[in-house]
């Protein structure tokens, strides 16, 4: 079941319970770099996901600051 | 089961970790004496990339099909796509002993972005867009290592007149690295560790001319010239500190991808090939430095192109791949070879002989796939660039056609390993192929 946070739409999740202790450690730890356990496995599975989703390594903008230092560095 | 540290040293000549050419190693120094040496003898073409997947693949750049940074689309003259860890379809060594439960950590190496899921751990390298990319396995600990050492710095841009920007940045970018690999071997599991270092190269080709006094243009300059020598007095003391965190069995490896040597020039290929009538422009390009593109040649006269770098790349403009082909199939085997007389028989801009190689890839590797050039080039055996832009007015530039650059890659580089437990013995054993670096790789791991 889908629920809206901050405009954004949300879904609930069952992860084990040992993992989320894990999880909920890690951010603890985290010195604020994570505000809670969503925003931990949020950040994890786009991170992973995003280049699986994604046809293309580098868009067109990438692609061509890449081949500009490379000119740059003499490879091209 | 066995630990094995594998420093690589992007560039680093036999001259410079062997006998010590105007620098002063203490640690790597010890892994040379107390070790077994070889030459390394690169692949073709002795680049960064394909040289270090070659050798952590044990496959021919043929049989990866990566030929360099970027390859061509066929039928394009212009349009290229990069090479990324996507374009490895051979498993390699953090692959095959990942899956024998081997835990690996491995640093910047060239191509590893994306970064795949590893056993173990993963840095990607410089091909990297950038830190605001997911650049490591696991996605966290690029989380991690930013919280103590800032975003991570991929590359220097070095081909600048700008040298003390040039030296800040390069040394400050190694010493992140050396941090970054001292805490990871520290914090993480690993039984083997392959740090990339690609520093090493930026930092030959930027000051290559203050440091060797053979280079042509050698210049004898108060800061400039003690640069090399201090960078690598920084990565023998990273060195230090990083063998003080390995387990005392550890097997560690020196290696790097190829060497270096003194540029003496660029070579402007696609002038020459005009000069010889393989070639023509719609019009007398008079801008220096043009790039050549589909509006400025003259396709329906045109039978040969070629490509700039470390190498030249040449292609045929052949009927049925390329959109305004003209050379007939029957045509192409006679092409290639007049084409190679005539390269072999190109000289100096006083008249000196030359010897430059020029090779088919189908004479160099047992299988030819991917987007492979018709001709791989080497001008003077590597001591000219390929300069690949048009509008010169010679066809010998004394620099680099894209700005300045002093050294130029070399076909020997180094491959050192120590083995505490004695199983490799002492003293130089002479030339091993980069592409068998693997196979020996698998073998002391199981020693």
């Amino acid at each position: 079941m889908g629920f809206k946070i901050m405009g954004e739409e949300k879904v609930a999740v069952h992860i084990s319970k040992e993992l989320y202790e894990k999880a909920r450690k890690y951010v603890e730890e985290s010195e604020g770099e994570f505000k809670s356990v969503d925003e931990l496995v949020e950040f994890v599975l786009k991170e992973v996901l995003s280049e699986e989703v994604e046809e293309k390594v580098f868009t067109k903008e990438e692609e061509e600051k890449i081949k500009e230092r490379l000119r740059a560095l003499g490879y091209i | 089961m066995r630990k094995m540290f594998i420093l690589g040293l992007d560039c680093t000549p036999p001259k410079i970790l062997y006998e010590e050419y105007n620098v002063e190693l203490e640690y790597l120094k010890e892994i040379v004496e107390e070790g077994t040496r070889f030459n390394l003898k690169s692949c073709h073409p002795p680049i960064t990339i394909p040289a270090w997947i070659v050798m952590f693949t044990g496959k021919t750049p043929g049989e990866l099909g990566i030929y360099g940074f970027r390859h061509r689309k066929p039928g394009d003259v212009r349009e290229s796509y990069i090479v990324n860890s996507r374009f490895i379809k051979a498993p390699t060594l953090w692959d095959v002993l990942g899956r024998r439960g081997y835990r690996v950590g491995v640093i910047g190496v060239p191509p590893t972005y994306p970064p795949k899921p590893v056993h173990g751990f993963m840095i990607s390298d410089f091909i990297t867009p950038g830190p605001e990319k997911p650049y490591t396995f696991p996605p966290l600990l690029k989380v991690e290592l930013e919280r103590f050492f800032g975003p991570y710095i991929f590359d220097v841009i070095y081909r600048s007149h700008e040298k003390d920007k040039i030296v800040k940045e390069l040394f400050a970018m190694t010493k992140q690295h050396l941090s970054i690999v001292q805490y990871l071997l520290g914090k993480k599991r690993w039984d083997v560790f392959i740090y990339v270092e690609i520093g090493v190269d930026r930092v030959h080709h930027a000051f290559w001319k203050y440091f060797d006094r053979e280079h042509p243009r050698h210049v004898e300059h108060p800061v400039y010239s003690k640069t090399i020598p201090e960078y690598y007095k920084l990565i023998d003391e990273g060195f230090k500190s990083i063998k003080e965190k390995l387990p005392k069995d550890t097997i560690v490896v020196i290696t790097s991808d190829h060497g270096a040597k003194a540029m003496k020039g660029a070579f402007v290929v696609n002038q020459w090939l005009e000069e010889q009538g393989y070639l023509k422009f719609k019009e007398k390009p008079r801008r220096p430095g043009e790039d050549i593109d589909r509006e400025i040649i003259d396709w329906e006269h045109t039978m040969v192109w070629g490509w700039g770098g470390y190498y030249a790349r040449m292609f045929i403009n052949l009927e049925g791949r390329e959109p305004k082909g003209i050379v007939k199939k029957e045509e192409y085997e006679d092409l290639i070879n007049q084409l190679k007389k005539d390269i072999r028989k190109i000289k100096g801009p006083k008249g000196e002989p030359w010897n430059s190689k020029v090779y088919t890839p189908y004479e160099l590797y047992p299988e030819v796939n991917g987007d492979a050039p018709d001709l791989i080039v080497y001008f003077d055996n590597l001591s000219w660039r390929s300069a690949g832009t048009v509008g010169w007015d010679t066809i010998y530039l004394p620099e680099n056609d894209r700005g300045p650059d002093d050294a130029v890659h070399d076909w020997h580089g180094v491959f050192a390993v120590y083995d505490p437990e004695g199983t490799v013995g002492k003293g130089f054993k002479g030339e091993i192929r980069i592409e068998r670096v693997f196979d020996l790789l698998m073998k002391l791991m199981q020693s």
